[in-house]
């Protein structure tokens, strides 16, 4: 049986400024006639304001630090695996890594450092990468982060969105956030991930781009969003029953399911692919926020495990499954077992550390 | 025991043409010829990892790796055999990373092939002209050696991030179609030569070697000035450290590859030799691996 790895501990950098979808619409030049908010269920999401994507990396990496049992300079290793690199104003970043911003920043003097981007599974990807240096032996413990500051590319569609059907309307549903997980081995074969898998479909590698704009200033987030969930939506649920069956879990033992929060919409629209896919009734353990925070890209699975961590819904030795779908397109599947980290999660938070 | 492995390489090296090869042209490239070298099919390929820094257009989703694994046919459907493919970003290093990843995948058991991809390429209109450099691809295709003692052995990655400053590359999202800016300050050379002081020792006194045990340094082809410095900085006789400078220009990420085909080809490098590959980046990182052919 392979060595198994658990979050040690948790950073989420949230930023404090709340923006409506009605005040996004709002700036739009060309005010699209549909109801985005109806459409996706988002009513808000919250901006990064006199910070950028490597401020919420570096938040979150400090927050994570603050909770764990870990110090900064026994890391070995920090992958940054955000994929929006705004460090500066109207600058997208290619070096140095954003890791190398964070190890300097929270003084991980020892630690490997390099950035993973894969999309929105890019902080799956990050774990999946730490779970094979630590199974081989070549570090012990590691942090995988991302900073997200997606909002430059919603202002973007702002300007240059022109009707409904606008490929870059998906960029109106973004939101910021920063993400932290320091990951190691577990002690005991019940707590952890039993499984993680992720799988690149790459004929579907055209539903979704985001490079500069070739119109005017800044970079554009461009979605065929039918296409993607149609492709999404009839192959994932398969590789969600094999993560289920290589775990050993039947669907009652199931806890909570985190979908990629991208809309109400497209999570009802997975859960009943899910269903057809299964040929039940699916218990009520998908999770949903998105409307309070929109799509935070990579933060978006552990944004959730903050907030229902917080909430108490998420308990102690619970089973959880996070579903994944990115532009690539990469499908991928985790299932965990919880040890205390949501009540020390909350203890921490709530005391105020 | 086993070690990881280079099975096979593939490069595409800087050309001289009117209308230059795009960053995808050069990575397929390099990957076809790294297939074409190999007795693994495509299919095999469980992992792909894209290294290279500077793609065409800026594209920064999706992965470009997505975009390479489509372009080699490398299980491009959902529910047959699978790939993952993914960036990895950390500049003059990033394949050096990429195998020591797999590797570390194949110790653990979790994969048995991988391929690491690297291109380079500045396609804007206008270039800006501190942010030139030679277009280039460079793949390699990772296994577990059938012979113990063949292949990787130590990986060291010395990171100096109080010189973070000394080499940044933005795209300007001021112009439309964003423009490459690229700052390498004059201090550089000198912090690459000194984590290449380091990270040499290191790799050499994980295996327990010495200088004299190593047949050839193949380095990432800098500058002339800078390969003409470094066999005093990492301790060795100026003949065991390989300099193509003369023909070949820095090519960033895809440099130490470009240059062990070249040593491969020029046949210094056969079965039984033992080389050390060293790769600078920004960061500072510089990364040192030593390797049994």
């Amino acid at each position: 049986m392979p060595l198994k790895i658990k979050i040690e501990s948790l950073g989420i950098q949230l930023p404090e400024k709340v923006l409506t979808t009605e005040e996004l619409m709002a700036a739009c030049r060309h005010r699209p006639r549909l109801d985005l908010e109806k459409l996706t269920g988002i009513v808000e999401r919250r901006v990064a304001v006199d910070e950028y994507a490597a401020d919420l990396a570096i938040g979150s990496a400090r927050r994570a630090l603050s909770m764990s049992r870990y110090a900064a300079e026994d890391l070995d290793a920090i992958i940054c695996t955000s994929i929006s690199k705004h460090h500066r104003q109207d600058e997208f970043s290619f070096e140095p890594a954003t890791a190398i911003l964070v190890r300097r920043a929270i003084g991980a003097k020892k630690a490997l450092v390099f950035d993973v981007v894969n999309a929105c599974a890019g902080l799956l990807n990050g774990i999946w990468v730490l779970q094979g240096l630590i199974r081989s032996g070549a570090i012990r413990c590691g942090m995988v982060v991302s900073g997200e500051q997606n909002m430059p590319l919603a202002w973007t569609a702002t300007r240059e969105v022109r009707h409904s059907l606008d490929r870059q309307l998906a960029a109106l549903t973004l939101g910021d956030c920063g993400a932290a997980v320091i990951v190691d081995a577990s002690p005991d074969e019940e707590h952890g991930f039993h499984w993680l898998d992720l799988v690149t479909g790459a004929r579907h590698d055209d539903y979704c781009y985001s490079q500069p704009s070739a119109r005017g200033e800044g970079g554009i987030l461009i979605t065929k969003a039918r296409g993607l969930q149609i492709v999404g939506n009839a192959n994932f649920p398969a590789y969600l029953k094999q993560a289920l069956d290589e775990t050993g879990w039947e669907l009652n033992e199931v806890h909570h399911v985190i979908p990629h929060q991208v809309s109400v919409r497209a999570i009802r629209q997975g859960i009943k692919a899910v269903g057809r896919f299964m040929g039940c009734d699916l218990p009520d353990v998908f999770l949903c926020h998105v409307e309070k925070y929109a799509n935070t890209t990579t933060a978006s699975h552990f944004l959730a495990l903050h907030d229902f961590m917080l909430q108490g819904r998420i308990q102690p030795d619970q089973n959880v499954v996070l579903v994944s779908g990115a532009s690539g397109i990469v499908i991928s599947h985790a299932t965990f077992t919880l040890d205390d980290l949501p009540a020390r999660y909350r203890a921490h938070v709530n005391g105020g550390a | 025991m086993r070690r990881c492995r280079i099975e096979s390489l593939g490069v595409s090296p800087p050309r001289q043409r009117l209308f230059g090869w795009t960053s995808h042209r050069h990575a397929v490239e390099a990957g076809k010829r790294c297939l074409a070298a190999s007795r693994y099919q495509p299919a095999d390929v469980r992992i792909l990892v894209n290294a290279g820094v500077h793609r065409d257009g800026h594209v920064c989703e999706p992965a470009i790796a997505c975009y390479v694994q489509h372009a080699l046919d490398i299980n491009i459907d959902f529910h047959g055999r699978r790939t993952l493919s993914f960036d990895l970003l950390n500049g003059g290093v990033g394949m050096l990373n990429a195998a020591h990843l797999l590797a570390a995948q194949m110790l653990a058991g979790e994969i048995q092939v991988g391929m690491v991809v690297a291109s380079e390429v500045n396609t804007d209109r206008r270039p800006d002209p501190d942010s030139t450099f030679a277009s280039s691809g460079a793949a390699i295709l990772l296994d577990l050696s059938p012979r113990n003692g063949d292949g990787f052995g130590a990986f060291v990655f010395d990171t100096r991030e109080e010189h973070a400053g000394l080499y940044t590359s933005v795209v300007s999202l001021k112009e439309p179609r964003g423009r490459l800016l690229l700052r390498r300050r004059a201090e550089l050379e000198d912090a690459y030569l000194a984590g290449a002081s380091a990270a040499v020792a290191e790799a050499l006194s994980r295996d327990g070697l010495r200088p004299e045990d190593v047949d050839l340094v193949v380095p990432a082809q800098i500058s002339p000035s800078f390969l003409k410095r470094l066999p005093a900085a990492i301790g060795f006789p100026t003949e065991k450290v390989a300099d193509f400078t003369a023909t070949l220009p820095d090519t960033l990420t895809t440099s130490v590859f470009l240059a062990l085909d070249r040593a491969r080809a020029a046949g210094t490098l056969d079965p039984g030799k033992r080389a050390l590959l060293l790769a600078c980046g920004s960061g500072v990182t510089v990364a040192a691996a030593t390797y049994k052919f």
